[in-house]
């Protein structure tokens, strides 16, 4: 006889954003078997890339890949081609980039933080941290014009210039944000019920994420040093002051540990490129067609985000090709959820902060 | 005793479903849940089930393989029920139109009432939204409640009583009024 159950989690369910299904397969509490179904989302992004849009239009074509990391993405894109293109952009162009890449890795992450929280059963928290991420939201619609979405960055710079007069209300706002930061740090290492949900939970080893291509903060939180930040000499990361984070657990607590220290990095960053932003232009004019192949990595807020791109020297490309993080970490996700308990599993799922429409683009 | 309609008005419960979006739209309805915009002082709270909630939030342009599922939760859900579609993508398609795995909005499948447009829709708009919803499922019940009559008063010709045509569809006799 058969001793097991098969529990569907999706495709609608409460403590998920977006269509994704897991079959798991239980042995009284246990879950023995994990199967997911990932591409309820799929639209068709990267052919549509090569047919129905101009290679100078794509950047906010492929934005809309994902909301969350939409700046990741556009600014991948628009890299690409601009070495293709062989073109320079002025420094403060390339400051600007980084702190608006940095300003969304802080509302990305704290939307995880959130998240997680509210899986595990804690509404309060899941309130204050989604409160406080409003000072962000704030501070990009300041800068951008938009809140998520903001179509910012075109090829040969960015689109709008910082005016002076909100520099002070985004330091203002940082400094608040950075104050409240510190709270959750305290709050997620000392309270003593969400260590029962957290800690322990959701392991992964370090042998096991170099084996199942862990990356992200995912990887970072078993000890694994890997960051595309780390490795890149495109934008001036070391000057601004990244250091990379890391943890040695790799259960939940280790993840969200290394999530409110990147937070506190990526604040750091942008007060530094605020108070030495560069003179100059933000925008310089680029001709020509992108002709032969490139390739370019980025961190987005989950890890290494790869684009290759193919042009002929017409204004169509020939091809397009997105890889995701969350798409790299499946493997590594579906290992972490054997073994576990089935009570548990939402709150692992929301500290893995998976994106699908990335994965089905 | 128990007063449904009332408490239908005061609180209106979600559902959300995302049929293909970027999550921009999403996060935007997580927001609005959030302590600044607050939409729970509406007394809106977030479900995960169709068969308790009486607003349908949908976001994302319908992808072949989630249009069955919205179809589906549509069904279940009880009436009166009122349909919003958050973003441009759920009311036009937006980029994703002419992309080979997705159709232009949810209006195919669902009938909508409310229209929230803007990529990303801001939370004042969806708040705005909401709202308007509210008065719409105020009128459907309204709408609900109302009897009507089954049968048109019956003929007579030569003196004789005709029923034959006397049977009324739901809504005729409103439209005569
Ligand atoms: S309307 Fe724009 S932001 Fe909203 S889901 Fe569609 S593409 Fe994303």
């Amino acid at each position: 006889m058969k001793k097991t159950i098969n529990i569907p989690l999706g495709s609608q369910h409460i403590s998920l954003l977006e269509p994704v299904r897991f079959k798991f397969e239980c042995e009284n509490e246990k879950i023995i078997g994990v199967d997911a179904d990932v591409g309820f989302v799929h639209r068709g992004v990267e052919k549509a890339c090569t047919t129905s849009f101009k290679f100078d239009a794509i950047g906010y074509v492929v934005a809309r890949v994902c909301g969350l990391c939409a700046i990741t993405h556009s600014l991948t894109y628009t890299a690409a081609v601009e070495k293709l293109l062989g073109a320079q952009i002025t420094s403060k162009a390339k400051y600007l980039r980084i702190l608006l890449l940095e300003l969304d890795r802080i509302h990305s992450h704290m939307l995880c933080l959130s998240h997680t929280c509210e899986n595990a059963g804690f509404e309060a928290m899941f309130m204050r941290i989604m409160g406080d991420r409003e000072h962000i939201m704030e501070i990009q619609e300041l800068i951008t014009g938009n809140r998520v979405q903001f179509d910012y960055i075109s090829i040969g710079g960015v689109n709008r210039d910082l005016a002076p007069e909100s520099v002070q209300k985004i330091k203002e706002n940082l400094y608040i944000v950075k104050q409240k930061v510190q709270g959750y740090m305290d709050e997620f290492t000392n309270n003593w019920s969400l260590s029962l949900k957290f800690k322990g939970i959701g392991m992964l080893s370090l042998d096991d994420a170099y084996m199942y291509n862990a990356i992200g903060p995912l990887a970072r939180a078993s000890g694994l040093r890997i960051d595309v930040r780390n490795e890149i000499d495109y934008l001036p990361y070391h000057e601004v002051g990244y250091k990379m984070q890391t943890h040695t657990d790799g259960d939940i607590n280790a993840r969200n540990l290394v999530r409110l220290a990147e937070l506190v990095n990526s604040i750091e960053m942008c007060e530094n490129i605020l108070n030495g932003l560069p003179e100059g232009d933000i925008f310089t004019k680029i001709k020509g067609k992108p002709q032969g192949e490139a390739l370019m990595r980025f961190e987005a807020p989950r890890g290494e985000l790869m684009y290759y791109i193919k042009g002929n020297g017409s204004a169509m490309l020939e091809r397009v090709r997105i890889k995701t993080p969350t798409f790299s970490c499946i493997p590594a996700f579906s290992h972490i959820f054997l073994g576990g308990d089935y009570a548990d599993a939402p709150a692992v799922l929301a500290s893995f902060d998976p994106c699908m429409s990335c994965t089905a683009k | 005793m128990f007063d449904l309609k009332k408490y239908r008005k005061k609180s209106p419960w979600i559902l959300h479903y995302n049929a293909g979006s970027c999550n921009g739209c999403d996060i935007e309805i997580l927001a609005c849940l959030s302590p600044k915009y607050d939409l729970e002082r509406f007394g809106v709270i977030n479900t995960g089930n169709p068969k308790q909630s009486d607003i349908f939030l949908v976001t994302g342009p319908v992808t072949f393989r989630t249009r069955e599922r919205l179809v589906e939760l549509y069904t279940q859900m009880p009436e009166p029920k009122v349909v919003i579609a958050v973003g441009s993508c759920a009311c036009t398609g937006c980029v994703f139109r002419d992309m080979y795995n997705v159709e232009v909005g949810i209006d195919r499948y669902i009938p909508v009432d409310v229209y929230v447009p803007g990529c990303a829709s801001s939370p004042e708009l969806i708040i705005d939204g909401v709202v308007k919803g509210l008065e719409i499922l105020e009128q459907k019940t309204k709408e609900m409640e109302k009897p009507f009559k089954l049968f048109k008063e019956a003929t007579t010709d030569d003196g004789i009583v005709n029923r034959r045509h006397s049977a009324l569809k739901v809504g005729e006799d409103d439209a005569k009024d």
